[in-house]
This record gives C-alpha cells, structure tokens and sequence, in this order.
C-alpha cells in the first residue's frame, strides 16, 4: 500500500531523512517512532505528499506520490502534527469544507457519518475556537476521514491533551482503523505501543528498529542477575551468548552480577553450569524482564552515543 | 475549479466570522460617506460621483492590503495551509480560491455605496454610464492590489510585513509613475505612464471605458495571482 523507497531529504546542509525504506501493507496500523527530530514528521509528509523527497520515491498503491499527486492525495487522511484548525468556523462547516475539497460524493451524508464516528454530533455548530482540546483533536480527526480514506496519517495525535483526552482519543483512533491502513507518529511509546500492531523506531533521520512489538522484543538485548558468594566474572565470561559482565557487592557481602545477552540469547542454564563448576554458591539467577521501552531508550542512546 | 470555489466561499465567510470583515467595510464606509456628504452632496456641485471614485481609489490603497494580508500569511503562521496542500485541491486552486474570496469581499463592501448612488438620483439627475465604469475601475483597482497583497502575503507568516509591503509597493509605484515620470521625462516618463493606476483609474471615473486599461488591471492581476502560485510551489519544495 506504501512503499518508501530509499528515501532523503536534504534542508540545505541538514540531513533530515537518510535512506528511508519502508513497505507497509494495506489494513496495517503501523506506529513511526522516534525521539523529536528523529525525521518522523518529515518522513509522514513526504507519504502524505505535502513534501517531495530530495532523493528516492514514495509510492502509494502503485502510484508516484510527486507525479500522481492529485490521485495520491484522494486516498490520503491527514492531521498534520499541530492540528491546525480554523477557530472562527463551526465544527460541521469546517468539516463540510474538507469533504468538498476532497470532491466528497453526498457531501452531507459524509459529514453527518464523520462528525458521529468522532463523537462530536453534540457540538456540530458549535464555533472550533470554543471547543476544549481533546475535542478539537476530534475535529481533525473528523475532517482527516470524511472523504473516507484508504489510509490515514495521524502526526502526534494525542500531544497536549490530558490523561482522560488521551484515553478517549486512542480508543477513538482505535475504533477508526477498520480495513483502514493507519500511520501514527509519536514520540511517546505507549501511544504506538497500544494502538498499532507494528513499530517503527526512527533516529537521526534513518529506521532503528521495524517489527510487531514481539518481534522488537526478540531484537532487545536481554540482561540476567546472578547473585552469589564471590565473583562470577571469570565463570560467566566467555559463555556463548554472554556479551558483558559487571559486578556489584551486596549489603551482605555476596556479589550481584549484571549479564548483557546477546538479543535472543537464553543463558540461564550455562552460567548455572558455570557456577557449579566453578564451585560458587548461588542464591539468584533470574532473567531481566526487558520493556519495549528499554529497547527504544537502548535504540536512541545507542545513536546519540555514535 | 470547484475546489477553488470551495475555498473562495470559506474565505468570503471567513471575512465575515471574524471581526476584520466588518471593521473594514464599517471604515470604508464611515470615510466615503463623509467624503461623498461633504464634497458631492452640496447645492451647486455636479451630479456625479466622481469625487467618490477619486477617495475610493486612495482608500482602496490602505482597505486592499487589509483585506489580502491574512489571505496566505495567517495560513503559513496557524499551519493550516499544510491540510489544504495535502487536499487535492492543487496550488492554482488554493491561490485563485482564495483570490476570488477577497474579490468578493471587496465586491460586498462596494455594495451598500449603491446607497450614494440613489442618494443622488434622489436629489438631481445624474448620467449613469460614468457611474458604472467608475465602479467598474474601482473592482479592477481592488482586485490588482489584492493580487500583489496576497503574493506578499504569501512570502511571509506575518500579516502586518504583508499589509506594509503591499502598501508601499503602491506608494512607490504611484510616487514612481507621477514624479518620477515627471523628473526624468521622455523616454522613461512615457513607460512609467504606462504603469500608472491613478490615471487609467481617473478614466473610467470619467466614464471612459477603455479596454487597455480593463487588459492591463486584469493582466497584472492574473500576473501576481501566477506568482502566489510559484511562491506556494517554492514553499513545498522548500
């Protein structure tokens, strides 16, 4: 359904996006990842064709996102990242306004379907400028879909909001996805992480990490506690899948081991035997549980670190 | 085409929702209405409205650049050009909708000087051709210096740089095309002549329908509308 194909883009000296590839397919709801400035915003404009690429292609359901534009667009819903509105229209006026831009067949019917999937039937005629923030979010929300597109892109859907608006607007993007392929762009894990079904973490412009969050998960690198009486690091050291080991001592003087594993490594069993042979008393030997969150923090340190 | 019309009625209704609209058209009122009271509608003075389409041109000069200010530059600073360029609307149809829009204003906030019109037909006799092309140069006048206000408004996100870049392009222009054309003479006097609105404008008053002038307001016009085009374009690939 969207296909980026080795993707840049070039403001004057800056690098934004280097070499972007992504294939995403039709009904996927897929979270873009990344710390701000990672080039998330720049990458969905470029899908969204309101910015051409430097160098490489975009192309949406076989067409050129540059040269078929205008075909382009019509399969697109956007809200851009600061939810731009028009605060002296009314809700329904101003989604009337985008279906006809979009040449939308029973312009009326469209709107009354979209203003009533985004709940806002109660405040139709009330002026956008009135409205509280969640409720504006659902506007724009509202006027991204009213011509019905086959994809949606949703740049930082839920900034600013508070903790219920959050709520109410990711069951909303929930109930939205339908056949519909979705693109959500966030810089906060649990958004994606609970509304999309695979992950894309962007860092400096290029992708980090791409996958079902299971998949992400199997890429992590793990770590596993040791806890026994004298140091483990010769015993441990060496064993297949074992990358790095640091020690700490106890209140009560035994020795708290920290193993890096290489992603997918299971070394439980090896270090038992190690320590065994080694003749060091055990009393811990756990795996650490590692967050989707770890992985992103792991993701983007490792970049700001290079 | 429909796209366009789409978005010259939001624009004409947004004129209107906003308080901008009215100031504008309660203020070109207030001062033509006193002008016409004062210099037209005395015993002994000719029955036309000429004097009126003379102020309006002047007035036109501050009233235009307020009505194209905000036409791209609020757009630019509030984001939301950013949904109407990922609407297949296209560029043409987002600069000349929005063209038409302001046109419209300006044709509404014409209309209630009708009043004047019968105000006069009330008190005397007056001949209706010169009536009717000195509205008809007062629209072309508006819609050249909305043309260029919104391709300044269109270079920048701040609408007060817009309203005074438009204005003093045409205090240049007039100052340009009047002393200029005076101090320097023949052969540069003849080209600056050429450009001057005053007295292409000074015709139709006059009821001189000439159809250089109607070309040369509508060419300039189309003209800066092309530019707003171009700028939009510079500003996606920017």
């Amino acid at each position: 359904m969207i296909e980026v194909e080795d993707v840049h883009k070039k403001y004057g000296s800056l690098h934004a996006v280097r070499g972007v590839r992504l294939s995403i397919r039709a009904g996927q709801i897929v979270g873009i990842l990344g710390p701000n400035g990672a080039g998330k915003t720049t990458v969905v404009r470029m899908i969204a064709g309101t910015l051409p690429p430097s160098a490489g292609r975009v192309r949406i359901a076989g067409l050129d996102a540059i040269a078929e534009t205008q075909r382009v667009r019509r399969k697109l819903g956007y809200l851009p990242e600061s939810n731009p509105l028009y605060p002296e229209m009314r809700v329904a006026d101003y989604v009337s306004h985008r279906a006809r831009l979009y040449a939308t067949p029973h312009t009326a019917d469209a709107v009354a379907r979209a203003l009533k999937r985004c709940w806002l039937d109660d405040v139709a005629t009330r002026r956008i400028g009135q409205l509280s923030k969640g409720y504006r979010q659902r506007v724009g929300l509202a006027a991204a879909l009213v011509h019905e597109p086959e994809i949606l892109i949703l740049d930082e859907p839920t900034t600013g909001l508070d903790p219920s608006q959050i709520a109410e607007t990711r069951e909303l993007i929930r109930s939205l996805a339908g056949d519909r392929t979705m693109l959500i762009v966030s810089h906060i894990l649990p958004e994606v992480e609970k509304t999309c079904d695979r992950i894309v973490i962007f860092s400096s412009g290029t992708v980090r990490a791409d996958g079902s969050p299971a998949e992400l998960m199997q890429q992590a690198p793990g770590r596993t506690i040791v806890e026994c009486k004298g140091d483990p690091t010769q015993a441990i050291t060496g064993i297949a899948g074992v990358d790095a080991v640091s020690t700490e001592k106890t209140s009560d003087a035994w020795i708290r081991a920290y193993v890096q594993t290489k992603p997918g490594a299971h070394v439980r069993e090896s270090i038992g035997r190690a320590l065994v042979q080694a003749n060091l008393p055990l009393r811990e030997l756990r795996d650490e549980t590692v967050s989707l969150e770890t992985l992103y923090l792991r993701l983007i340190q490792s970049e700001d670190d290079a | 085409m429909s796209a366009a019309f789409h978005i010259a009625h939001r624009e004409l209704a947004s004129f209107f929702r906003s308080s901008i609209g009215w100031v504008v058209i309660a203020l070109f009122l207030l001062v033509s209405g006193v002008w016409v009271a004062f210099a037209t509608l005395r015993p002994g003075e000719p029955a036309s409205l000429r004097v009126f389409f003379g102020a309006s041109q002047w007035l036109l000069l501050v009233v235009a650049p307020a009505i194209s200010m905000r036409l791209l530059a609020e757009e630019w600073r509030s984001g939301t050009i950013e949904p109407l360029m990922a609407s297949p609307a296209g560029d043409w149809a987002v600069a000349f909708g929005k063209y038409l829009g302001a046109v419209g204003f300006l044709i509404v906030m014409l209309l209630p000087t009708l009043a004047y019109v019968a105000l006069l037909a009330a008190v005397s006799d007056p001949e209706y051709g010169p009536i009717i092309t000195g509205y008809l140069g007062l629209v072309l006048v508006g819609m050249t210096y909305i043309a260029v206000g919104m391709w300044m408004s269109s270079l920048t996100s701040n609408q007060v740089i817009a309203f005074l870049t438009t204005l003093f392009f045409f205090l240049l222009l007039w100052l340009a095309s009047s002393e200029g054309a005076r101090l320097l003479g023949p052969p540069w006097s003849d080209a600056l002549y050429t450009v001057s609105i005053g007295l292409r404008v000074s015709d139709f008053a006059k009821g001189v329908l000439d159809t250089g002038h109607i070309v040369f307001f509508l060419a300039v016009s189309l003209l800066f509308v092309g530019l707003t085009v171009a700028s939009l374009e510079v500003r996606r690939w920017r």
